[in-house]
């Protein structure tokens, strides 16, 4: 059986373990006011961002717990610690290690306990004021999940000797075991580091006594964890950082030896142990481990040569501020890093010119990539509203300039009024929230009405405060009802302001299908609260609504056709489908016979013919560039003329692309494509191993139409173009591939050049397309129905053709386990290096396969609301259960699977 | 009246079979169509705000809808079903009984929320809410528990209340909470106290979305287990979205189980907000650091606003997937969370039936 090892387990939001393999234990301690002058200072001043970023720093330089204390007479410690650490929880990077909260004070550690989400360390606890409130003490803590620090400290005072510090360890030990049921491994003993090198002689042993205290405590008292405060070692040596830094490295060496797990240490005043000069190393050593009478002299003496420089310097990594200013300005919203956004903001000012261009420009393109990181699941709310504050930042430092601006242009609107509304009936406040933090950073006036608010209410508070843009959230299902309750109000009162719409069960689908159509303003779904910004900047937004609007239209559209498309049509069994099939005179009709049969290999098919084959338009969808592609004039047709400049500016790019990318030799095109003798048995067909038609090879299986159509058009299926019996017929069939997209893909997203990524994706996709088309030209030339020349390279790629290639996993065979049995068919895998997965997707990506058909009649079509009676024969034909097939074909079904 | 301690039984249970939770309260309860002065009943009829979504008032104005979820949850094969209590709080309750201060200009903080927890009408009504809703699903479970002669528990849902300890929603100061420790603390312990009272076998911190309120709600076990001088076994499950972080306070979940295994739970898991693939990263990376037994209760899929149940996965899904998880030794306790209906959980129940549970493992 599994076992999980014993190990004192922390966490903030992220896990610490000490497990036996960690050696030390970093403790960051310049959080700590007794510690730290400079923290005190902060503090003491109330610059809590400044003291905030002396926690991160200790993050960053590797402490693997925080320490925090605020024992200060200046101070109110309660107050400060539960503040502080509110800070904390807003900073993701801070937020993630455990935190010890330190005090002398139990006030303190109590108000510090109800701040820790994960599980801390309170420090510290001791026998000083007796058995009673120190069981009082470990059960309070027990109970709120933390481990605790036990001082050797009874109520005689604090150990000094070795004999006092295990007795008082053991003493504490027994108790926290046997009457409060403590867990062994989350008990730290501090047997107290005293100062040693002081003169005095009974000092002498202060170190040795400490490490062997902790060899005991780690032989004697099983699970127990042995802490402390190292620099008070060294305080002798206050102003000689490199004496110092010698003995906390020398002494934490011999205690860790001797068992000591971890310690409150500045990581930055450490110096390396073997690093240490062999003088003042064995000088250090001679004092901590007490070997010899005048070892303090002899290490005074040697002192005076250290003193006055510096030691090690703490720094932190500022490599980035070597980046162009857009990259530093997405790296401070990325990282929520505001220490040097006023100056960058102001460089980029002088960059771009306008305030509005830099809003719009670099800082939306940086929460653009916190929005792409947050939805992806790679960045965290606390994280996202932290780079909010950033953003918040840097408006704020434009807008005296947008002030200027506005001065010398009047009438142009700065801010936005948004009120957002949870809607009546629901009560969910913290998602609404967000967006409302996340829209008020960005300089956006923002009207939170609360939850449950009426339609009415909402609508008149909209006209009373002028607002530009109306915010409804939701997250139970019923509140899909209401928005489109206040959709209608909307427009009953003609209303103009945009609509957005978010919450957790709401969608684009739905927005577009229930909502929209209600509305004659722009009505938006939002899908998380980063992507409020830019869309409420865009709508907002002189030069971009338009286009944003058109755009949402289109979106809007397109999903709803595709709702509209599929459900609830009159359908036919299975049988009435059949009977309405197509009716073709075989007899009279003499199908092509291909100038070969079996498979032919491209294995190195040259890209530059492809080129040719290309049809553009889908490469500007992919990237949302809508319009079709006007071959001739080499530009994108669309009624909006900045996305046809971008396309232009994009087509050029590809051609760049392409040509790196053919000099370079890095994509590989491998295809194959053959003629197979078939002939339709009902749905099925056969492929003969033969030409006399003798023995089967395969079946190929197709599903039929099953709408009833008024039309009078029949009910198709992929079987009904290939000629029934053993009459001479045949069917064709295909696989090809791009290989060396993906790699290169990695490179570049290694490099940084996500744009470049999706380039040679979106490149790779349309060579896979263009290879099909290629291969399916060369196909009708070797039937012997079209010659080589006799179509415009336009006519091929809008299919003027006859004969088509329909794919499976594609509208007219959807079931995407009819391509092993093509590929077995072609030896594809073999021929083009293209697999296939657990779930039939090819590998590579940019791959494409299907069947040929040559019959005059066929075309592509689409099958919809598939009825059990076709999945049951489809299922029995295939030799699958009912179930796999319902499994497969799950979206095209017209019915409710079991 | 509070039960006997029912750890030692539960984990005999345990290590023999995969114990099944019930399904979405909320989803079921829509498919009986009430409406809104259902949910009023006389007692609430001139209550200002809407209450049809207030679904945990629906044990004191529809009794009879809420046992009868419990009835088929049940007999749908659940060993465990949760009281529906997910928002009987003071806290969670005052979004539906007291005027929001935002409406006219003001705002929510501590102040606000002192007076919600010492509000007596509140406070009354949280506590029957609570009490009622155990009885409603206790009777149930010791009915079919004596028909079907298989022992059924009643677990005591507490909800993640719908505001949070660990966030601000005030932009220009980040250390601002709306409501403070102690505050959630006393309305959590109420609420406990009521739920022993009606007779909870089990007490369920779940859809942790914030896990300080959840250790606000572990403390107020612990005080009022202390105060009643008993002990009830614990179950704690969180909310994680899609990078394995509780959503509001992105707290992993290793942290998490660190966080929390001094309350020394029956289970630890995840429910809600996601479906079961997405989930499973996350409870394999649970199961992998727990000491205790594992629960996962998921989402019939992401929320789909055009299904029937508002979820995309159907029974079957359902089935396969929680039946992948057990046969993965992921699991101790399975069940379904939004989008669940009877249906689903009989499905999940037929999932993992005869496939061995989780062995919990040793620490050591």
């Amino acid at each position: 059986m599994k076992s999980i090892p014993h190990a004192l387990r922390l966490s903030g939001t992220e896990a610490y373990n000490h497990t036996s393999d960690k050696r030390f234990l970093m403790i960051g301690e310049r959080t700590n006011v007794a510690g730290s002058p400079r923290f005190a200072k902060l503090v003491r001043a109330g610059e809590l961002e400044a003291a905030v970023d002396v926690a991160r720093q200790q993050v960053e330089n590797g402490a693997n717990v925080i320490d925090i204390c605020f024992d200060d007479g200046l101070i109110d410690g309660k107050e400060m610690m539960t503040h502080f650490l509110q800070l904390l929880q807003g900073e993701p990077d801070i937020a993630k290690v455990p935190i010890m909260v330190d005090s002398s004070k139990w006030e303190i550690l109590e108000a510090g306990l109800k701040c820790l989400q994960g599980k801390g360390i309170v420090n510290s606890i001791s026998l000083k004021e007796g058995e009673e409130v120190f069981k009082e003490h470990a059960r309070h803590i027990m109970k709120y999940g933390a481990a605790v620090v036990v001082m050797a400290f009874d109520e005689k005072g604090q150990a000094a000797t070795y004999e006092e510090k295990i007795r008082i360890c053991e003493r504490a030990y027994r108790i926290l075991i046997d009457e409060v049921g403590f867990n062994a491994d989350d008990i730290i003993f501090d047997p107290n580091i005293l100062t040693v090198a002081t003169g005095i002689e009974e000092h002498n042993n202060y170190a040795l006594d400490f490490i062997n205290a902790t060899k005991w405590i780690k032989e004697n008292l099983p699970g127990a964890k042995v802490s402390g405060g190292v620099s008070n070692i060294s305080f002798s040596f206050r102003g000689n950082n490199v004496v110092r830094e010698a003995m906390h490295s020398a002494f934490l060496y011999h205690a860790g030896r001797a068992g000591m797990d971890m310690g409150i240490v500045n990581a930055g005043m450490l110096e390396v142990y073997d690093e240490i000069p062999k003088n003042l190393l064995d000088a250090v050593e001679d004092v901590l481990l007490n070997r010899r009478d005048d070892a303090t002299e002899r290490l005074l003496e040697l002192a005076e040569e250290f003193k006055g420089q510096g030691g090690k310097k703490l720094e932190e990594d500022l490599s980035w501020r070597d980046d162009s200013v857009e990259k530093r300005l997405e790296h401070a919203l990325l990282k929520g890093i505001d220490k040097f956004i006023d100056e960058d903001t102001e460089e980029a000012l002088a960059k771009y010119g306008r305030p509005l261009k830099v809003i719009e420009g670099p800082l939306m393109d940086g929460m653009g990539v916190v929005g792409d990181l947050f939805g992806a699941g790679k960045m965290f709310l606390p994280q996202v509203v932290k780079s909010a504050r950033v953003m918040k930042k840097a408006v704020a430092w434009l807008e005296p300039h947008m002030e200027a601006e506005k001065a010398a242009n009047p009438g142009r609107k700065s801010a936005g009024r948004f009120l957002i509304a949870t809607v009546k009936g629901d009560v969910h406040d913290i998602g609404k929230n967000i967006v409302g933090v996340v829209l008020a950073c960005n300089g956006f006036e923002v009207t939170d009405m609360g939850v449950m608010v009426p339609c009415d209410k909402i609508l008149d508070a909209a006209v009373e405060i002028g607002a530009d843009v109306i915010g409804l959230s939701g997250l139970i299902t019923p509140s899909l009802d209401e928005m489109v309750h206040v959709a209608k109000e909307m427009e009953k009162r003609g209303m103009k302001q945009p609509l957005l719409v978010g919450g957790a069960t709401t969608s684009a689908a739905h927005t577009a299908i229930k909502i929209a159509e209600h509305y004659s303003g722009p009505v938006v779904h939002v899908l998380d609260a980063s992507r409020s910004v830019p869309v409420t900047t865009s709508l907002l937004s002189e030069e971009q609504r338009d286009k944003f609007v058109s755009d949402n239209l289109a979106k809007q559209k397109t999903l709803r056709d595709n709702f509209l498309g599929g459900p609830k049509k009159e359908t036919l069994t299975l049988s009435e489908a059949r009977a309405a099939g197509p009716k073709f005179d075989w007899a009279s009709y003499q199908p092509p016979v291909p100038s070969f049969t079996g498979a032919r290999v491209f294995d190195m098919q040259d890209l530059r013919t492809l080129v040719e084959y290309i049809d553009w338009t889908p490469f500007f969808h992919a990237w949302e560039l809508r319009g079709v592609w006007d071959r001739e004039n080499k530009m994108l047709k669309t009624k909006n003329e900045e996305g046809a400049s971008e396309a232009a500016k994009l087509y050029q790019e590809a051609l760049a692309w392409i040509d790196r990318i053919i000099a370079e030799n890095r994509f590989q095109a491998r295809g194959t494509y053959g003629f197979f003798p078939a002939n339709a048995d009902g749905d099925d067909l056969i492929v003969w191993s033969d030409d006399a038609r003798t023995a089967e090879r395969c079946r190929l299986h197709t599903l039929r139409q099953q709408v009833k159509k008024d039309s009078g058009k029949p009910n198709v299926a992929l079987a009904d173009w290939t000629a029934p019996g053993k009459q001479e017929d045949y069917v064709g069939g295909f696989v090809v591939g791009i290989h060396g997209a993906d790699e290169l893909a990695a490179e570049l997203d290694k490099a940084h050049d996500p744009y470049g990524s999706i380039m040679v994706k979106a490149i790779a996709d349309r060579f896979a397309e263009a290879f099909a088309e290629f291969l399916h030209h060369k196909a009708r030339v070797e039937w012997g129905y079209e010659t080589e020349d006799e179509l415009t390279q336009q006519q091929l790629i809008h299919e003027n053709y006859r004969g088509i290639r329909p794919a499976p996993g594609y509208p007219a065979q959807p079931d995407h386990t009819e391509k092993p049995i093509l590929f077995d068919l072609l030896g594809a895998s073999d021929a083009t290096g293209v697999t296939l997965t657990e779930s039939c997707a090819m590998h590579p990506g940019a791959a494409v396969c299907g069947l040929m058909f040559s019959h005059p009649d066929s075309h592509y079509f689409a099958i919809s609301e598939l009825q059990k009676d076709q999945i049951e024969d489809y299922a029995a034909r295939k030799g699958m259960s009912v179930s796999e097939a319902e499994t497969w074909l799950g979206p095209w079904l017209g019915y409710v699977s079991a | 009246m509070p039960q006997p301690d029912a750890t030692a039984e539960l984990t005999q249970s345990l290590s023999e079979r995969i114990l099944v939770l019930d399904g979405a309260m909320g989803t079921t309860i829509r498919t009986y169509g009430l409406e809104e002065g259902d949910a009023r009943g006389e007692r609430f009829a001139r209550n200002d705000k809407d209450l049809l979504n207030n679904g945990d008032i629906l044990s004191l104005t529809k009794p009879d809808v809420i046992g009868d979820i419990h009835r088929r949850f049940y007999q749908a094969g659940s060993d465990i079903c949760e009281t529906n209590t997910f928002s009987a709080t003071s806290i969670a309750q005052s979004e539906f009984f007291v005027e929001d201060p935002r409406e006219k200009g003001g705002r929510k903080d501590p102040e606000f929320f002192q007076k919600i927890i010492e509000n007596p009408f509140l406070n009354d009504l949280a506590w029957e809410m609570n009490v009622e809703s155990s009885k409603l699903c206790r009777k149930m479970a010791d009915d079919i528990g004596t028909d079907t002669g298989v022992k059924r528990y009643v677990a005591g849902a507490i909800g993640p209340l719908t505001v949070s300890l660990t966030n601000s929603p005030d932009a220009n100061d980040p250390a601002f909470r709306v409501v403070t420790f102690d505050q959630v603390l006393e309305a959590y312990k109420h609420q406990v106290r009521a739920l022993i009272e009606g007779g909870c076998d089990i007490l369920m911190i779940e859809t942790i979305f914030d896990s300080l309120n959840a250790k606000a709600a572990a403390v107020a076990t612990q005080e009022v287990f202390d105060e009643l001088r008993l002990r009830l076994p614990i179950i704690i499950s969180a909310a994680v979205g899609r990078g394995g972080e509780t959503m509001i306070s992105a707290q992993k979940v290793e942290a998490l189980w660190n966080a929390f295994a001094h309350v020394k739970p029956l289970a630890i898991g995840l429910n809600c907000s996601l479906g079961p693939d997405l989930m499973r990263p996350f409870l394999e990376e649970l199961s992998d650091c727990a000491a205790t037994h594992i629960s996962a209760y998921p989402n019939a899929g992401l929320p789909n606003p055009l299904a029937p149940t508002g979820f995309d996965l159907e029974p079957p899904h359902m089935k396969d997937f929680m039946g992948d998880f057990a046969s993965a030794g992921l699991l101790n306790l399975a069940g379904g969370c939004c989008g669940n209906t009877p249906e689903h959980v009989a499905a999940i129940a037929q999932g993992v039936r005869g496939k061995a549970p989780r062995k919990v493992p040793a620490v050591g």
